[in-house]
């Protein structure tokens, strides 16, 4: 059973903000049932794309992500952490990430253990890529707050690290304030990107 | 947060030291660094029955050696 809080995300068509529920630790049959309504959103959205003729580069890059995979991969793993935020009755995001094993490669911070955000992804019909009318907003600050407030409860003063897709480059440089510390050859040339103690500071404010 | 619990743990010497020598370095507690012993332990562990091994690669030369773990 998952641990819920309280966050909220914006209604993209009110304007509002709404309330919805941060569950750390989703069980097998909540990626299940995400799943099973993300996957079908998912293939439709894309066929219409595929019939407007838009390239693929323009499509999500995660569309392809399995997360009843990934959750099988660290079932019962102490390492790895999923998160989920629900809103009416739907999940509107999951994230996997590990609190062991990972060090910052910032020189002020380095070999200091981090939380390291494997994936993050929002459900298919908040995608303004894919969808004319997108639901709710901030999914993706929620969850980089959740994995903060990880970090903070592990002792680790807030630092966070990942690899970023292409198309979310700009949102995690600018709409996050993460130091980009360039491409990774050692993970497929992604760009790395780091949270310092007052970059995640500046983010909670 | 998840429910806790405390329990008494008996260290060498040798051992302590090398624990208050990380949670210093990593600027962690005693117990964070136990907590990340722990889990890196378990993951470790189930790639390892898996059929796994564990590797270290030095950055420049790629020169890769197996590390037992056991």
């Amino acid at each position: 059973m998952s641990e819920r809080s309280v966050v909220y995300l914006k209604d993209r068509q009110s304007g509002q903000l709404v309330e919805a529920t941060l569950l750390d630790g989703l069980d097998r049959a909540e990626v299940e049932g995400a799943e099973g309504q993300w996957i079908p959103f998912l293939q439709e959205q894309l066929q219409k794309l595929k019939a407007r003729g838009i390239s693929k580069e323009k499509w999500p890059e995660h569309s392809h992500w399995d997360w009843r995979q990934k959750y099988e991969a660290t079932e019962g793993l102490l390492a790895y952490r999923m998160f989920g935020i629900e809103c009416q009755s739907r999940m509107q995001g999951m994230m996997l990430v590990t609190t062991a094993g990972k060090t910052c490669r910032i020189v002020s911070q380095r070999n200091k253990p981090l939380v390291y955000v494997h994936f993050l992804a929002a459900a298919p019909w908040n995608l303004p890529s894919i969808v004319s009318e997108p639901r709710f907003a901030l999914v993706g600050s929620v969850m980089i707050a959740a994995a903060i407030h990880l970090s903070l409860a592990e002792e680790f003063s807030g630092r966070i690290g990942l690899h970023s897709l292409p198309q979310a480059d700009d949102w995690y440089s600018r709409g996050c304030g993460m130091t980009d510390l360039g491409p990774d050859p050692a993970v497929q040339n992604l760009r790395y990107f780091e949270m310092t103690p007052e970059q995640a500071a500046e983010f909670l404010k | 947060m998840a429910d806790k619990r405390t329990m008494t743990l008996n260290l060498t010497d040798a051992e302590m030291n090398v624990l208050e020598q990380l949670s210093e370095r990593k600027e962690i507690s005693k117990t964070a660094v136990v907590r990340q012993a722990l889990r890196m332990y378990q993951m470790l562990d189930a790639r390892l029955a898996q059929g796994e091994k564990l590797f270290f690669e030095r950055d420049l030369t790629k020169e890769k050696a197996e590390l037992m773990v056991i």
